[in-house]
This record gives structure tokens, sequence and C-alpha cells, in this order.
């Protein structure tokens, strides 16, 4: 196993390098050139999921040390219609954290747990503080669909 | 001053070395891997710690011991803990031994179920011939051998109802698994016959997804994860030991809970 988990993260180190390099992240995520973020979630057999059971979830870095990320604050639709988590990120045992969204199809479903499989924690940082003008709040009751990843453990 | 208990004659430091990849094979939890210290090695009285072989097989006797003593003290009529039905997690957890993108979802319309070995009635069995059987459902935890849990609610045929009506030798020793995805398993009659032991078709009260076997898995509150198959295509009831996928690389076969 140990080779394995060497070469996600040296998939992940040139990833930050190059957005668009092909990692060796599980199941071929990031995506490879070519193929959209919906496509490369279909692939991963994505299930019912209430929303409001997603609110509060760990949000796990896909690799065998499995870090915190963060937490999921709430769901919403941006402005495209497109669905967006948006996580409580980084910060320190819950404190300094800003908010930023992630498009659903970047997430996987990890038992309790979510991952991020798509971006790199470089990458979040880089991403916009989320602001709520523009989009629309997604209920608790409405089932959306997220796509599975096994343990990176 | 030298311990009276240390041996004159040292094994190599590199006995450790030379059989890592077994040690950290057979188990993750790291109280049992630290009890494998090279005075533990040492202890393996009779054994030529210096050819691999030699510990492998040793440590495969302490495991099939191990499993030998758990059959004993399994009780066939106590049941695992069970939950209320608010606690399932939907969707449930994915595991297998490769990336859920190499999932191959199985036709429930031309799936088949075949029976063998030592049963009267060894006709193939239809996604509805199993569901016009009597069903039972039950909220269970599913604990794996790498230390995460879930709590998830399966519906489906017990398997002690099944081998009764395919007129199954409940004497014999092992029920065996094949499966779709090519990870054979197998378990003890006894464990079969626990009456929280299902060919689950259902999640949740929904169909089994693709992911989670469907049409058919295993579904077991008395061993770990592992010892649940999906995507089952035959049963085998047998008194040759079957082994399976996760025991032929050293994991324990009988892995109760």
């Amino acid at each position: 196993m140990a080779p394995l988990h060497l070469l996600v993260v040296c998939g992940m180190l040139a990833v930050a390098g190059a957005a668009h390099a092909q990692s060796a992240t599980p199941g071929g995520m990031p995506p490879p050139p070519g193929m959209s973020l919906a496509e490369s979630a279909a692939m991963r057999f994505p299930q019912p999921v209430r929303v409001g059971d997603l609110l509060g979830r760990e949000v796990l870095r896909p690799v065998e040390s499995q870090d915190v990320l963060g937490r999921v604050r709430l769901v919403v639709r941006d402005k495209n219609g497109q669905i967006m988590v948006v996580i409580d990120f980084s910060g320190f045992l819950g404190f300094g954290t800003r908010p930023i969204a992630v498009p659903v199809d970047a997430t996987v479903l990890l038992g309790q747990d979510m991952e991020i499989v798509a971006f790199t924690p470089k990458q979040l940082q880089q991403f916009p503080t989320f602001s709520s003008s523009g989009t629309t709040d997604v209920p608790d009751d409405t089932i959306i669909k997220v796509g599975l990843a096994k343990p990176s453990h | 001053m030298k311990s009276p208990f240390r041996p004159d004659l040292a094994p190599g430091a590199t006995v450790l070395d030379d059989h890592k990849p077994l040690i950290r094979s057979l188990e993750r939890r790291g109280l049992i891997r630290g009890g494998l210290s090279l005075g533990a090695l040492v202890m393996l009285t009779g054994c030529d710690i210096t050819r691999p072989e030699a510990v492998e097989s040793a440590l495969l006797a302490i495991s099939r011991f191990n499993d030998r003593v758990q059959a004993l003290l399994f009780d066939p009529n106590k049941l695992a803990p069970t939950y209320p039905a608010s606690m399932i997690l939907r969707p449930p957890k994915f595991n297998a031994y490769y990336e859920v993108v190499d999932v191959k979802p199985v036709n429930g319309a031309t799936w088949r179920l075949e029976v063998s070995g030592l049963v009267a009635d060894k006709r193939a069995w239809t996604l509805p011939d199993l569901q016009a059987l009597p069903q039972t459902s039950m909220v269970i935890k599913h604990i794996c051998v790498e230390g995460w849990s879930y709590i998830g609610g399966w519906t489906g045929v017990p398997l002690r109802l099944f081998l009764e009506r395919v007129g199954a030798d409940l004497r014999a020793k092992y029920v065996a698994f094949k499966t779709a995805d090519n990870y054979p398993s197998s378990i003890d009659m006894a464990s079969a016959l626990h009456p929280q032991t299902l060919l689950a078709l259902q999640y949740g009260g929904e169909p089994l997804a693709n992911p989670f076997g469907y049409p058919m898995r295993l579904r077991t509150a008395v061993k770990l994860g592992y010892k649940n198959p999906k995507w089952v295509t035959a049963i085998e009831v047998t008194n040759k030991y079957p082994g399976g996928y996760w025991e032929s690389l050293g994991f324990p076969w009988f892995a109760g809970i």
C-alpha cells in the first residue's frame, strides 16, 4: 500500500504546481484534461442524500492522513443553478475558518464524512470567501446526488 | 548487568525487516502489531526465524488457532445490538478492494444465484424467486477491520431460511460465496444459521444500489465487514475449507464480532 499512498502524495504536489496535471489520486481525480467535473462525478455512482444530513459533516482530504479540511455549513445553488457545498474551511480547532463554496461534483460521500477529491488544499486556499448574494439555500429536505469513494486510509 | 533472560545468541536484527510485509498484512491495529516485537518472535520456540516461511506458517497457525477459539466461543442464539431506523446512514459507506469507478453493475434481470455442494435442490434462483421468500429487516452496525463503522438497515431473506429451502446439509462446516467482482468469501455454518445473517436485497427500504451489491449481498451482524460479500452469484455448502479473498492474504477467516 505504501507506494500507492506515496503516488497519491506526489500527485497532490504535482497538481499544486499545475492545475491540469493528471493526478494519481484514487479514482482518477481530479478529472483528467477534457473531462468535466460532472462527467467525473458521474463515474463515482452518485447516490441520493438528504441535504440536511450533510450539514455539519467533516470534510476530509483524500489522503491516508485524512486531514480535516472543514465542515459542511450549508448547500446552495449558485446563480447558474449549480449545487455548491459551502464549507467552513481551514482554521484551527474550529476557529478562524472562512466559508468557501465547492461544486458538489468535486466532493464525494465517505460514509458519515465527505471528501473534496477534485481540488488540493492549495487550490482551495485560492477560493474566494463565500458570499450568499445571488445564491439560494437548498432546503434540508431536498435530495441531491453525490458521488462515492472508498476510504483513503 | 546482562539480563539472565537474554539468550546467548541473539537473532539478527534484520528478522523484523524480512517479515515486514507479512506483519503489516496481518492487522492494522498497533496493539497487535506492537506485540510482534523481536522478542515475541523469539517466543516462537521451535521455529527457525531466519526462514521467513517458518515465521509465516507459525503466525498463520496462531491465526487458525484464534479462529477455532472464536468458533468455540460463538453463541448461535446471542443477538448483536440493533438500532432504531432513524439511525440508518443513507447512503451507506462504500468500500471494496478497488475504487468505486471500477464497480461493474450487475443486471438484476439476467442475474442468477447458483446453488451447489451439499444441497438437495441445485436449481438456480432469480431475483423474483428470492423476493418471493419471507423477508426480514435488521438495523445493525457494519464494523470494518480497518476501524470504522456505520449503522445500516438491511432487508432480505434469512440465510437459514434459504439453506432450509434448498435442502442444505445444515451439519456441513462451511457456506461459501462467489461474487460478480471476484471476491470469494466463506463463513461457518453456525454463523450462516444465525438469525442476523441475511441474503440482503434492500437497504433502507430500497433495492440495493449498484455500489452496495445489487441485486444481492450477504449481510451478517456477527462478522467483520470483509465477511459480507457483495454481488453474490453463487452459494456452495461444503465441508472443504473454501477460504476467501482477504483470508488468502493473511486476514483471519472466522472474523467474528
